[in-house]
């Protein structure tokens, strides 16, 4: 009898620990939708006003009050692209480097480093940004994509030194430190017979690595870079400082551009007319958008490759 | 006995916390053109007067408007007075004041042309049209006799973000152009219509921009290229006299209009043989009749204050231009018009 | 050495081994020579230094922080820690399957091909015949001949250790390390193992590491018997279990205490 009543106790106990979490994952939910029905509503001036033209008409001009995102929905999306790929390639390197490679006396220290940059403002990266990266790009960087590369369009034009591709490039070296320090927590879980069944195959170091250690961290790396991706979609002051904040889209990657984040900070606190504020609001609910967007195409992307992987002969 | 004293003890904490020591506190919120003046007036006023004390929260112009018609401060401040749609809203009368001075300059970088570059309204609009894309383009150099203009590419900077600088630089650039009056107008934020202009954010956003690209040109605060020794253009005014842009000047400029009202406030493109063509207003709001007389009175003596010669002069060691003598009086007798 | 040990040349020889796990030796001065084309059972109880030993014959300790080797371990009259011998090369020659089987989180074939792949087997056909002969040599072919593409990671694990012993052999190496590759396998799987060492050792040189006496004197040539760090004594099979020279061989083939 007394096993029999304490095991019902710790069925209720179980009970309310899955009521717990049920709460919680209710309140997210709420959150979310909280969250975009504000944005729903707030955006209906916008939304009766614009319709469907919003999405894919490039003026914006507050001063006729008429609005169209497409520019800074091309802006963001590119930017943050720009950033996903360089981050993801760096910020894999620095991790297999950090986890595997470097000697303690450096894999400490660097690792440290590096968290911190994560937590540098994003303000000081725009200013350095600003005064550092923008001149080596306009100077150096960017003709040198161009002398190579320029047969391609988008390495076409004059450079103003900010523009989509140093946004990208600002963006990339934020979220480095997240690609690099979660895919080095992920590749140190990676058990170490792994690696020794490679290496005892005759594997080099590298090849042990690049064909069986990021292979199996795969999942943990995708989902650093799906976090950075957000944080990129999402970011404010550098893109702004940086990226020349012009609504416009062009085919050159050295072109000044412009990104739902920014036009929100740079405008909303000035805006007074109720249009003119719903379609900042609209450019919310779109980044909302875009977001889960970008992150669902992804999600596609990586789930398409992982099986191809699987099947691969 | 003891509940009493605790009381008073509970309530002269809460007063302690919410009003400085023991005095009232004044809120008002909006243009961050005014936040290094005012939080040093304000600093000042209360060493002055210990039981005031003034929280100005620099919110920007938009949020200052629409909080003050939520009437949840005490007094908003813009660098664009409310319009007619806006004041509407408020739903009762508003005494809208100048209270602070500015100019806007142009600034440059061209190779070979350290300082001394001038520019005339024509020129400015047709280089923010995208008309006149070459530093050696006949019209610049028709302006300016004896300088080795290059053959560089002008990158047009503005200011990315909504700014009564904007506000102020597109409000001359439409006086002086019809072109630009008609295909872009003036506003905080424009659709700039130079096809490779880049906003930058903030005067040190745009300053940065104009700094690191060769051909650059953009305007700046006249307050912040004084601290920072920027080389900027002498225009010519509607009088045709050339004029740099200095707090004398744009004083002279704003001198030559005493009586601005919230409808007419636009002090560009005056005439006169100093007035520099570039400046404007920023103003601060109350409403005529605040809801507490008391509280109305004190907003009233500060705000007195605020345009008189002291806190002027704070303003000017900031590097705003004071208000000339005849707009502080005017400012002075719309104040008067409080009912308390 | 006696009679057995005489007819087969070295193919390696260890002198005077030690390896440390930072200042704690885990094996000490041990000496062995590994006859050619022999299977070399090594014994003795848990914790005795087996796996420690063995993994010093592939350099296996280069990848473990702390660890230490000392002596000489010489394949093919080449001391194989010599500084201007690559490890992965002497890896190539000498495979290794672990205690844990540790297939890659690939597909079975990935699994098999993996090794070849690295060596620079593109081919598709001769890749396809390496790894259905590998896998048919471990015993394993017939089971999973019809998912090849499936992930090694569903496999039992007594498939899962067959699958590495067939991951060694397609990388044809010279010698084979196993370090209890039985454990986990139920009796026929274990004498499928067992049958597939007997027919290796052909053409490889075989060094096992068990707990099982019976499989130790089934199936090797030669054993050595660790204790506490020590090679306590080696030598052909039949003498090692028929009359061992050490009182304490003895004590442990008759089960009297590990
Ligand atoms: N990486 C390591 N670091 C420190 N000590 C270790 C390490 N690996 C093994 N040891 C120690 O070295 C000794 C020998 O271990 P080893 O794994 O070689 O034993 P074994 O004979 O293989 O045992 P078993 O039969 O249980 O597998 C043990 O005392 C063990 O605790
Ligand atoms: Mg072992």
């Amino acid at each position: 009898m007394r096993r029999l009543g304490a095991r019902t106790g710790s069925k209720i106990v179980d009970q309310i620990f899955v009521a717990v979490l049920l709460g919680a994952a209710i309140v997210f939910l709420a959150i979310i939708l909280g969250l975009a029905a504000s944005l729903v509503k707030g955006s209906l001036p916008s939304l009766r006003t614009f319709g469907f033209a919003f999405l894919w008409t490039s003026s914006w001009n507050p001063v006729t009050s008429i609005f169209g995102a497409l520019p800074l929905i091309y802006g963001t999306v590119i930017s943050s692209l720009i950033a996903t790929v360089l981050a993801g390639v760096f910020g894999i390197f620095a991790a297999v480097f950090l986890s595997d490679f470097a000697p303690a006396f450096l894999a400490r220290p660097l690792s440290f480093m590096i968290e911190l940059l994560a937590a540098v403002p994003s303000v000081v990266f725009g200013l350095w940004g600003l005064f550092v990266l923008a001149p080596a790009m306009r100077n150096t960087i960017d003709p040198a994509l161009q002398r190579t590369l320029g047969f391609l369009p988008i390495f076409s034009g004059p450079s103003y030194g900010v523009g989509l591709l140093t946004a990208g490039v600002i963006l990339a070296l934020m979220i480095i430190p997240t690609v690099t320090a979660i895919s080095r927590d992920v590749l140190t879980t990676i058990p170490a017979d792994q690696r020794e069944a490679s290496m005892s195959l005759g594997a080099t170091k590298w090849e042990t690595m690049m064909k069986v250690v990021v292979p199996a961290a795969r999942a943990g790396i995708f989902g650093a870079i799906i976090l950075a991706l957000g944080r990129a979609l999402g970011e404010t002051i550098a893109t702004t400082m940086v990226i020349g904040n012009r609504p416009e889209i062009a085919v050159s990657l050295f072109a000044p551009s412009y990104t739902l984040a920014s036009v929100i900070a740079n405008e909303f606190t000035e805006a007074t007319s109720d249009i003119y504020l719903s379609a900042l609001i609209e450019l919310g609910l779109l980044l909302l958008i875009v977001s889960v967007v970008v992150n669902a195409l992804a999600r596609i992307l990586m789930w398409s490759v992982f099986r191809g992987a699987r099947s691969a002969r | 006995m003891l509940k009493r004293a605790v009381f008073t003890a509970l309530a002269l904490l809460i007063a302690g916390c919410s009003s400085g020591s023991g005095g009232t506190t004044l809120t008002g919120a909006g243009s961050s053109f005014d936040y290094p003046f005012f939080s040093k007036a304000f600093d000042t006023y209360s060493s002055q007067h210990p039981d005031v004390t003034v929280n100005y929260q620099s919110i920007g112009s938009g949020g200052g408007i629409q909080q003050f018609i939520q009437k949840t401060i005490d007094f908003g401040a813009s660098d664009v007075p409310m319009n007619g749609d806006e004041l509407t809203r408020a739903g009762q009368p508003v005494i809208q004041m100048p209270v602070a001075l500015g100019g806007v300059v142009l600034s440059y970088n061209v190779n070979g042309v350290p300082s001394g570059l001038r520019l005339d309204g024509d020129a400015i609009a047709g280089i923010y049209l995208g008309r006149i894309k070459s530093w050696n383009d006949p019209r610049l150099k028709a302006l300016n006799p004896g300088v080795n203009l290059p053959n560089t590419a002008i990158v047009v900077v503005h200011r990315s973000e909504a700014s009564g600088t904007s506000y102020i630089f597109t409000d001359y650039l439409s006086s002086v152009s019809t072109e630009w009056k008609t295909k872009v107008g003036k506003g905080k934020a424009v659709s700039w219509p130079a096809s490779g202009s880049v906003g930058g954010k903030g005067n040190e956003g745009v300053a940065g921009l104009i700094r690191a690209t060769p051909g650059a040109i953009g305007y700046v605060e006249l307050a912040y290229a004084l601290e920072n020794n920027m080389a900027t253009a002498a225009i010519k005014n509607s009088s045709g006299a050339w004029v740099a842009c200095s707090p004398n000047t744009v004083q002279a400029a704003a001198a030559s209009k005493p009586n601005v009202t919230n409808t007419d406030f636009s002090i560009v493109d005056r005439p006169g043989a100093r007035s520099y063509p570039i400046s404007g207003y920023s103003w601060v709001m109350v409403y005529t009749k605040p809801a507490d007389p008391k509280r109305g009175r004190m907003i009233q003596n500060v705000l007195q204050w605020l345009d008189g010669n002291q806190a002027q002069q704070i303003a000017a060691s900031l590097h705003y231009v004071a208000l000339p003598v005849n707009v502080q009086a005017s400012a002075q007798r719309a104040l008067q018009s409080m009912n308390l | 050495m006696q009679a057995a040990g005489e007819e087969t040349t070295a193919k390696v020889q260890v002198d005077d081994l030690s390896v440390y796990y930072g200042k704690v030796a885990a094996v000490k001065h041990a000496s062995l020579k590994v006859h050619e084309n022999c299977v070399t059972a090594l014994i003795g109880p848990s914790g005795c230094g087996k796996t420690t030993f063995i993994r010093a014959l592939n350099r296996m300790h280069d990848l473990t922080p702390g660890a230490r080797v000392e002596g000489r371990v010489v394949l093919d009259g080449i001391d194989i820690y010599a500084p201007n011998v690559n490890p992965v090369l002497l890896r190539h020659k000498i495979g290794m399957v672990f205690q844990r089987p540790n297939p890659f989180p690939k597909s079975i074939f990935d699994n098999v091909a993996y090794g070849p792949r690295i060596h620079g087997t593109r081919n598709g056909a001769s890749l396809e015949a390496l790894v259905e002969r590998s896998l048919r040599r471990a015993a394993l072919w017939n089971e999973v001949k019809d998912r090849l593409d499936r992930s090694a990671l569903d496999l039992s694990g007594g498939q899962q250790q067959r699958l590495c012993i067939a991951r060694v052999l397609a990388v044809e190496p010279e010698i084979i390390l196993m370090d209890e590759p039985a454990s986990a396998l139920d009796p026929i799987a274990t004498s499928k193992i067992e049958d597939l060492i007997n027919d290796l050792k052909r053409e490889y040189t075989v060094i096992i590491v068990t707990h099982s006496m019976q499989q130790a004197a089934r199936m090797s040539d030669y054993t050595a018997f660790f204790l506490l760090g020590d090679l306590v004594e080696s030598g052909p099979t039949r003498d090692m279990f028929t009359r061992p020279s050490d009182k304490r061989t003895e004590d442990y083939i008759t089960g009297r205490f590990g």
